[in-house]
């Protein structure tokens, strides 16, 4: 019986209320308790919670007696919210039949919500419109409604208004998804398909994965295959979510659920893979598995050299949950032994760098973020490296080339000239235009990756006021003339501190990285020369004076203890330098790259 | 426990007239009327201290520090004298210092204060300039400071100690150069020159910390401790620690003691003493400190004081490993310009080689010219004076 089955997303741009209304939406179909209610239960982790966003996808099965007397099984399946998480959200939309658009009464369309919806659209999904926040001063949900009725051609009167917050016309929400939400269609009897749409890794039951049966159906007992990787495997337990994760015999085509695979990393059970039986495979898979792909890479190091270890089991944890995150060993001179570390994208490197300070109590270094480069050689062969101290000789060069995007900006029209702005000063192209509403532009750019992974969303926002809102993918990698930005301190060039910049770029940032780094770097025991070379010339350069005079003057009245916890801090904080040949460098300068255009 | 050496003595008086902009020590302004109890209390703590000890103490100095401790009466000072005579064995050559604010005292007073036994008296003038004086929130006029001065001698003092800071936001070298050669003409028997800190919550941190007072230069303030130096090593002082200068045999005892590293008990409001291998401090609210030492003999049933040198006023006390005493004496010791740190004398004490325990970091620092060797005793080098953190850092942890 799969007719009373109805399976659905909600999507919206980040802090549009997605989490919020997914919590009411438990509540009234009584789901979870009043008692139980944490806000946002969807989102697990603190980071989540902190930030706002849903990191993880998550899934929960909701019984609902609709007014039409009968009962039906919805399936929530929530997706991430962030710009960096793209490929999940598009295998989480694959596993639904309908999508629930959560537009802010006070924000209007945004990128995100364009980007999401198109997505849901290439996906086939029934669109649920609803407006969220009406009950806020700034709301204008009649403009709103408006922009949506003109976006996806349906009567401003048939968009939802509701307050998630307040818990206001959260039924109608319901209503909506039972009526236009179509039955999943699927044979039960046919080969099994399972869509992977998302996993976590537990350590009893190992990974979890979560699926949508599309054909066929899963016994408790079977012998199943991953399809890219043809692992088989044994289930520990199926079931649904409920919210907990609670054991069933079986799951047909057109339910959601879990499949415990008892595997030991995620590595083995992707999201995007279909899972099929070992016995009667189906010919082939669900169409549209990728292997996510790192696109920002920065150095990771122990502050403190005897943190290795602990720094790579807790990155191994990481990743057991995390299959976009990837890392191999690297050595530094500056900074020692530690690893270089693949993001999907800057916010997905924040949240591991969080991570790892908050749930590991790791003291760590980051380098500046950079991208991945191909490299041309005379010899005729291409290297690809993503540090850009490993950049090869100038004069082994033929070309470098480097990753391009395509983004998105939405904004009111009359941010149009500061962002045109910012846009070409980060090399960006200028593509088209579209207006997907009244007051808002929709300004479509190519732009090297280099060039917004470094704080290129916050200046947008900046000049923005906070409105213009952000979508990218991949397109390509382009030859451009790039040419590595060495920064020496007394004569030797530190590895950890090098960069990857555009000739037009290399004078100025040479210079504004010295000033800088003249800033960060505490005076020491003996002058230090900074400088900053490239295509082999020096750039700018400053020294750093010895200092004169340290000395704590006074012990008042044979107060020892106090001038001793004055020298104890003092050391602890000479401590946290990292010692670069025989000077010592605070952790900051190795980021220092990315606040260039503080001033 | 029997202590052989001699102790040094130091009563906190924490009364002003007003606070400095830069002062953070112990002390209040306008709590005057408090006065006699916490006399009668500094009392009370003495004879709370020494009794519970079955030894008189031998001591060899006596330091009233502040605060400004010349606000107390001449007679304040006697039952506190007396109190010290009856519970201590003073029979030595006792160093009775005070510190007294120029804007405090008259010949009278002073005269008075050498009838009762004391006999090294340190003057906080800090800067003989009427505009840094003004800046600095002292209470007394660049005249102030002559006229003490006059009337300390003529009282008969033959020990006297003038204070000054230097590294005054926006101070020229020229006005420090001033400052410390009126004072020069003047002849004091000791200098201590103090660079100036800034601590938070002072008027002057605050003020820092909002932007509307600037830094002292750090690189001026070591121009300056440099020239200063100079001058008073070329009219006969000499340099025996980080900030202080002597003519010959008038070292401060009192000052010595602590950086020997040798037993010192405090009595007062957040007084700190360091005495049978504990390091204490007391209480630092005035009613607080008067109130722990009630006269009631119930009171002190109720506050068991413990063992010595704690008080009914102690609220901390820290006991000393061997190492972190090792440790200590070099912080410490190494703050002596000119005597160091003996190793013989560091054997004698510890019974262990002063290289055995320190040497990896003392070659370093060697190397580095910030420590040497005179004789048997490491001490900082000239460039090390300047640069004493560096040194010290390495004797804690």
């Amino acid at each position: 019986m799969t007719s009373n089955i109805r399976n659905f997303c909600i999507i919206a741009h980040i802090d549009h209320g997605k989490s919020t209304l997914a919590d009411r939406l438990l509540q009234v179909t009584g789901t979870i308790s009043e008692r139980e209610m944490t806000e946002q239960v969807l989102d697990s982790m603190d980071i989540e919670r902190e930030k706002g966003v849903t990191i993880k996808a998550s899934a929960v099965h909701m019984d609902y007696t609709a007014r039409d007397g009968k009962t039906y099984a919805l399936n929530l399946i929530d997706t991430p919210g962030h710009v960096d998480f793209g490929y999940e959200v598009s295998r989480a939309l694959n596993a639904c039949e309908s999508a629930v658009l959560v537009v802010d009464a006070t924000q209007g369309i945004e990128a995100q919500t364009l980007a999401n919806l198109y997505s849901a659209i290439d996906a086939n999904l029934e669109i649920i419109p609803v407006i969220n926040k009406v009950d806020l001063v700034s709301a204008v949900p009649d403009e709103v409604a408006e922009d949506i009725s003109s976006l996806l051609g349906v009567p401003a009167s048939s968009v939802i208004r509701v307050s998630a917050k307040a818990g206001t016309n959260v039924e109608a929400v319901l209503e909506a998804i039972v009526e236009k939400t179509p039955p999943p269609s699927g044979d039960e009897k046919a080969a099994l398909q399972a869509l992977v749409f998302d996993s976590h890794y537990d350590s009893y039951k190992g990974v979890i994965a979560y699926i949508r049966v599309v054909e066929g159906a899963i016994g408790a007992t079977d012998t199943l295959r991953m399809m890219s990787t043809h692992f088989d495997l044994k289930p520990v337990e199926i079931g649904i979510f409920s919210p907990g994760m609670k054991p069933v015999k079986r799951l047909i085509a057109g339910e959601v659920g879990y499949i415990a695979t008892g595997f030991k990393t995620v590595h083995e059970c992707r999201v995007g893979d279909t899972i099929t039986q070992s016995v009667n495979p189906s010919a082939a898979p669900l169409p549209g598995y990728l292997h996510p792909k790192p696109m920002v890479f920065a150095g990771i190091y122990p502050a403190e050299p005897d943190d290795y270890p602990e720094l790579r089991d807790s990155l191994e944890k990481l990743q057991l949950n995390d299959a976009s995150l990837t890392f191999s060993p690297e050595t530094s001179q500056a900074l020692g032994f530690g690893f270089r570390a693949g993001f999907l994208g800057l916010f997905h490197m924040e949240i591991i760098q969080e991570r790892l300070e908050r749930e590991y109590d790791l003291n760590m270094v980051f380098t500046a973020p950079t991208v991945e480069y191909e490299v041309q050689l005379r010899d005729g062969t291409t290297v690809v490296i993503d540090s850009p101290a490993a950049l090869p000789e100038e004069n082994q060069i033929v070309e470098v080339r480097e990753p391009w995007m395509e983004i998105q900006v939405i904004t009111p029209t009359d941010y149009y000239g500061p962002i045109m702005e910012l846009v070409t000063k980060r090399r960006g192209i200028y593509k088209s235009q579209e207006y997907p509403a009244p007051h808002r532009v929709q300004l479509n750019y190519e732009i090297p990756l280099s060039e917004i992974i470094v704080d290129f969303f916050d200046e947008l926002k900046s000049r923005t006021r906070g409105y213009a809102s952000l979508d990218y993918q991949f397109i390509e990698y382009r030859m451009d003339k790039l040419q590595k930005l060495d920064i020496l301190v007394n004569g030797d060039a530190v590895d950890a501190l090098a960069a990857i910049v555009h000739q037009k770029d290399a004078f100025h940032k040479g210079q504004r990285m010295i000033t800088k780094l003249k800033e960060i770097i505490p005076r020491q025991m003996f002058d230090v020369a900074i400088q900053a070379s490239s295509g082999g010339r020096i750039i700018s350069k400053a020294i750093v004076k010895a200092v004169r005079k340290d000395v704590l003057a006074k012990c008042y009245g044979g107060d020892i203890s106090r001038k001793k916890k004055l020298l104890e801090k003092q050391k602890k904080g000479k401590k946290r330098l990292k010692m670069v040949g025989n000077v010592e460098i605070p952790q900051e300068a190795f980021m220092a790259i990315l606040s260039l255009e503080d001033d | 426990m029997t202590i052989t050496q001699p102790v040094s003595i130091y009563l906190h008086i924490p009364f002003c007239l007003k606070r400095c902009g830069y002062c953070d020590f112990t002390t209040f302004a306008g709590k005057d009327v408090f006065i006699p109890a916490y006399v009668e209390a500094l009392c009370q703590e003495i004879k709370a201290v020494t009794g519970s000890i079955n030894q008189k103490l031998a001591v060899h100095t006596i330091f009233f520090g502040g605060g400004t401790p010349s606000m107390l009466s001449l007679g304040q000072f006697g039952s506190i004298l007396n109190i010290l005579k009856v519970c201590f064995d003073l029979n030595w050559d006792v160093e009775i210092s005070l510190e007294a604010n120029p804007g405090t005292i008259n010949l009278e007073y002073l005269k008075g204060l050498r009838e009762l036994g004391f006999n090294r008296l340190s003057l906080g003038a800090q800067s003989t300039n009427e505009y840094e004086l003004h800046l600095l929130g002292r209470i007394h006029t660049r005249q102030d400071i002559f006229s003490a001065f006059k009337a300390a001698r003529i009282a008969g003092f033959s020990n006297l100690n003038v204070d000054l800071i230097y590294g005054l936001p926006g101070q020229k070298m020229n006005k420090w150069k001033k400052s410390l050669d009126e004072v020069v003409k003047l002849n004091p028997e000791h200098f201590s020159l103090y660079a100036l800190s800034i601590e938070k919550g002072t008027p002057f941190g605050v003020l820092v910390k909002r932007g509307l007072m600037e830094l002292p230069d750090p690189d001026r303030a070591a121009d300056m401790y440099e020239w200063a130096s100079e001058e008073l090593d070329k009219t006969g002082y000499q340099q025996y620690e980080i900030s202080n200068w002597a003519k010959n045999r008038y070292e401060c005892i009192h000052n010595l003691q602590y950086w020997r590293n040798q037993s010192y008990l405090g009595f007062g409001a957040g007084a700190h003493g360091f005495a049978n291998g504990m390091r204490i401090s007391n209480v630092a609210r005035i009613n607080d400190y008067i109130s722990r030492n009630g006269k009631t003999s119930d009171l002190v049933n109720d506050r068991p004081i413990g063992k010595f040198p704690m008080s009914p006023a102690t609220v901390s006390k820290t006991s000393l490993s061997n190492h972190k005493s090792m440790q200590e004496t070099l912080m410490l010791g190494l703050r002596l310009t000119g005597e160091g740190v003996s190793s013989r004398a560091f054997y004698e004490r510890f019974g262990e080689d002063l290289m055995m325990v320190f040497g990896k970091d003392i070659v370093e620092l060697e190397k580095m010219n910030l420590v040497e060797w005179s004789g048997d005793s490491l001490r900082l080098t000239k460039r090390g004076r300047l640069l004493g953190n560096q040194v010290f850092i390495r004797f804690v942890d």
